[in-house]
């Protein structure tokens, strides 16, 4: 293989590491949007407590399975815990207002989880060992192939779930028509807390599979979720797709830019090609081009 | 000489033509309805004149200025107003200010000398509220001047959209359904409203569906159906129209529809 | 507030009334404006003369300049998000941008501070222009994002050009001298900044009660109906995107001056994220608020400082419980309880 094309396929794997990561956690984005509206600007902290969680049940001496079922578990409750205490109880507010709700939830979890696990920066064990794999001459981490298996597994299932159960299909239809849903007897309630459960499992997961890659802390929700926010946007709001695309776009501009560019300005370099998506596609990849009806 | 032409105009959504191939020709002070069955396209041809949808085909002239794909603001400019159907109301000003924001080409605009507060913009304000204030009552809002406009109910907002539409002294203007969801003596009203508009030489364009009130004021009457021209003429040509007759009365499950023709006769 | 005159109870009454209700709704408008305007900005000029006695030693003026200057910030920031109705999530962007170029240039260039001041101004308010045209076409959660990633953008030039910006460590600012003398110490800032403050109100107030005011709330509340009105809409969202900018910008001087040391954090996500949620937590819509807000998100740390780790969980649940609770601001929300309050007595 050239050495040029190595390269490129080097790049191009990482990105598409940290590209799946950022479609989990813009799925999540969109999942809580379609079903409700509001942008949840604390999808970066699921991500964190997923993580940060998986460590301290490791360190309290679970195995890493368990530990990963729990540190879910526990992410999902606070998700739906979330929707029923802050989100539900302002259902009348702007959306300026909900947003500000959900950033002052992040700070409110940053916060209980930096007084009770620490500051500190903890790596994760790599599921399966650190060996690099060589493809076509470029390597991969073991960790890598986690992450992109898991989060192929979890989109196929989340299609699953929405095309093939009740459930999935009445948060459909409570995304489509509200008071359509509530009046064929959907618990538009109960599908809201929901989405908010599943929407801190993608989150959880997200953070679990990227905590043995880059460590995870307090505060690594914040960029996390900055991230799923771009893809989410980049993709197109509220199209699971979109997120899907959008994310592994972002990972792979990224790393491209790092690369080949400036690895100092990666993220810069990101956000340019995202501002450049949206002037000339305004609602993203995949967004509807809607005309408004007056 | 006509105010407004609009020359083989067409618009598709996607695969759906709403409008194709119309012409028509609207003269200076007259009442000109446009009428036609839900979905006939009534709504969107008022748009596309407006300017807030572009067409796909044809050409629109006012005053013989092709004004085609302008933005709305620039037609407001040329003398182009209108109300909306789905109310359009700012429902955190008061009503009076929805009023004066339809007077904002004939305010002092400057952005320093708003800033600054001078002189001049506050005497401007202080003339524009006494002719909203005005306006306001000859639409019948003389007791909503200052209210909220988010808390007014459904009739008089109906009368605000036409006050605001007003306050702009258009040439031309395009009411959308001014009494669809009023009771019979709002409609009245409203009716009166229209007729004195009219008078004073604003050119009025009318989509409505109520036909006692279209019959009732009309000079000319458009007829639409599926995006197309069914008709066109004199409130009596058109009732005449076998055309417009089958396209109403032949759609048997339609029986509203078949009652307020029945009362035009 | 001026929206109490409620047309309930009125629409009962016959037509020859209208005059003498007129002349009445006219005089209790004037008092509202008197109130709104004159009063509240007396209000705010009484507060700003009356603290000082209260202000014991240089932590205190610190925290109150603070204040002053969040507030300009937000003042200019509420004309977009709470009149105009169009978010930005890069506002520290712009403050960050005016706080380095007066950085740079009084301490690179050597320019004088009141020269560097309306240079850094001037320049965002470019920049400002330039991007706002494709940015602000967009809407709702998709304008979030792109102001979002301007603000990042800015931010990482900052940190990344070191050889400039002395980089993420940040770097010295001197004094600033106006008419010879430096201005160093809490209580001259606090009278620099209050008169910036005050000027900063009155041109918002003076702003929103204007045909282009009118224009910003109208196309707030109908974007379409303010356009067939005649309001060239895009143009006046840049002008208001630009005029915040502006301020920003000029506040962000004036912080780098008082500090005499600036670092990226000034024009990070999280500090346009504080600038938005003072803007939200004081009431949208409501210059006072802002300045309301403005003041409590920067004292409310500083109280929260006691409680060492446990500052943010604290302030996060601050933060969801007004805004769960008083989703309008607080401002809007007692200015409310307070016209309800009268109302009764007045009964």
């Amino acid at each position: 293989m050239p050495p040029a094309f190595v390269e490129f396929l080097q790049f191009l794997l990482s990105g598409i590491t940290s590209g799946a990561i950022y479609a989990l956690v813009g799925l999540g984005f969109a999942l809580i949007y379609n079903a409700s509206h509001v942008i949840n600007f604390a999808q970066g902290e699921f991500v964190m407590l997923g993580g940060m969680l998986t460590w301290a049940l490791t360190s309290a001496g679970l195995d890493l399975p368990l530990a990963i079922g729990g540190a879910v578990a526990i992410t999902v409750l606070v998700g739906m815990a979330l929707e029923k205490l802050a989100i539900e109880p302002a259902r009348d507010a702007n959306v300026v207002t909900l947003i500000i709700i959900t950033i002052g939830a992040g700070i409110f979890l940053r916060g209980v989880v930096s007084v009770t696990l620490g500051k500190d920066f903890h790596p994760l064990p790599s599921f399966s060992g650190d060996d690099p794999i060589s493809i076509l001459g470029a390597t991969i981490m073991p960790q890598s192939l986690w992450v992109l298996g898991v989060s192929a597994l979890v989109v196929i299932a989340l299609q699953g779930f929405f095309s093939y159960t009740l459930l999935g299909k009445s948060i459909l239809a409570t995304s489509h028509n509200r008071m359509a849903a509530k009046l064929m007897g959907i618990n538009v309630g109960f599908v809201l807390v929901l989405s908010f459960g599943l929407s801190a499992l993608l989150g959880a997961m997200a953070g679990i599979l990227i905590a043995p890659i880059t460590a995870t802390n307090f505060e690594v929700g914040i960029i996390l979720g900055l991230k799923g926010f771009a893809a989410a946007i980049l993709g197109g709001l509220g199209n699971g797709l979109g997120a899907i695309v959008g994310g592994l776009t972002l990972g792979i501009i990224e790393s491209l830019g790092a690369g080949y560019v400036s690895s100092d300005y990666k993220d810069a370099i990101a956000f340019v090609v995202i501002l450049a998506v949206l002037f000339f596609m305004p609602s993203g990849l995949f967004g509807r081009r809607g005309t408004e009806r007056v | 000489m006509s105010l407004l032409r609009v020359e083989n105009l067409g618009i598709q959504f996607g695969g759906v033509r709403a409008i194709q191939s119309l012409d028509f020709v609207i003269n200076p002070g007259t009442i000109h309805s446009i009428i036609g069955p839900n979905g006939a396209g009534k709504t969107t041809l008022f748009n596309i004149i407006t300017g807030i949808y572009a067409p796909t085909a044809g050409d629109i002239y006012l005053d013989n200025v092709p004004i085609t794909g302008r933005r709305p603001h620039e037609l407001a400019r040329m003398g182009m107003s209108r109300t909306f159907q789905n109310l359009q109301i700012m429902k955190t000003m008061t009503a009076i200010e929805n009023v004066m924001v339809g007077r904002h080409l004939h305010l002092n605009r400057n952005l320093l000398s708003c800033l600054l507060r001078l002189p001049s913009v506050t005497r401007g304000d202080r003339q524009a509220r006494k002719r909203c204030v005005e306006l306001m009552e000859s639409v019948g809002l003389g007791a909503y001047i200052d209210a909220e406009a988010g808390s007014m109910p459904y009739g008089a907002l109906k009368r605000l959209e036409i006050a605001r539409a007003l306050a702009a002294e258009p040439k031309l203007l395009l009411l959308d359904e001014p009494a669809a969801g009023l009771n019979a003596a709002e409609t009245k009203e409203i009716d009166e409203v229209i007729v004195k508009v009219a008078r004073s030489g604003v050119t009025v364009v009318l989509v409505e569906h109520d036909m006692k009130l279209v019959m009732g004021i009309s000079d000319h009457i458009l007829v639409l159906d599926y995006g197309r021209k069914l008709a066109e003429g004199t409130p009596d040509e058109v009732r005449a129209n076998p055309a417009v007759v089958a396209a109403y009365l032949g759609n048997v499950g339609n029986v509203g529809t078949v009652g307020t023709m029945g009362t035009v006769s | 507030m001026a929206h109490n005159v409620r047309p309930s109870g009125y629409s009962k009454f016959a037509k020859k009334q209208t005059y003498t209700r007129r002349m009445s709704t006219r005089k209790s408008r004037a008092q509202m404006l008197l109130s709104e305007r004159g009063g509240g900005m007396a209000s705010l000029l009484l507060v700003i003369l009356v603290l000082p006695l209260f202000l014991a030693n240089d932590y205190h003026y610190d925290v109150a300049v603070n204040i002053g200057i969040n507030a300009i910030v937000v003042v200019g920031l509420n004309l977009l998000i709470g009149y105009a109705g169009q978010i930005s999530l890069g506002h520290a962007g712009f403050f960050g941008l005016g706080a380095y170029t007066s950085a740079v240039l009084t301490a690179h260039y050597g320019l004088h501070g009141l020269l560097a001041l309306p240079i850094g101004a001037l320049g965002v308010g470019v920049l400002a222009y330039a991007i706002a045209r494709p940015v602000l076409r967009l809407s709702g959660h998709y304008l979030a994002m792109a102001t979002l990633g301007v603000g990042l953008i800015i931010n990482i030039i900052i940190s990344r050009e070191a050889w400039l910006t002395g980089g993420p460590d940040g770097m010295y600012v001197p004094l600033l001298e106006v008419f010879g003398t430096e201005v160093y110490g809490g209580p001259m800032w606090y009278w620099i900044v209050a008169a910036t403050l005050l000027l900063a109100v009155w041109l918002s107030l003076n702003l929103i009660d204007s045909p282009v005011g009118r224009a910003l709330r109208g196309l707030h509340g109908s974007e379409v109906a303010a356009q067939v009105a005649g309001v060239d809409t895009t143009r006046y969202k840049v002008m208001v995107f630009v005029i915040s900018a502006v301020m920003a910008a000029v506040a962000g001087s004036l912080a780098a001056h008082f500090s005499e040391f600036v670092t990226p954090a000034k024009a990070d996500f999280s500090h346009s994220i504080l600038f938005v949620t003072m803007v939200v937590l004081g009431g949208m819509a409501s210059t006072f608020g802002a300045v309301v807000g403005a003041a409590v998100l920067t004292l409310l740390p500083q109280f929260l400082a006691d409680f060492a780790d446990y500052e943010h969980v604290i302030l996060g649940l601050i933060m969801m419980t007004v805004m769960i609770f008083m989703p309008k601001g607080l401002v809007p929300t007692l200015a409310a309880l307070a016209r309800r309050g009268a109302r009764r007595t007045a009964r």
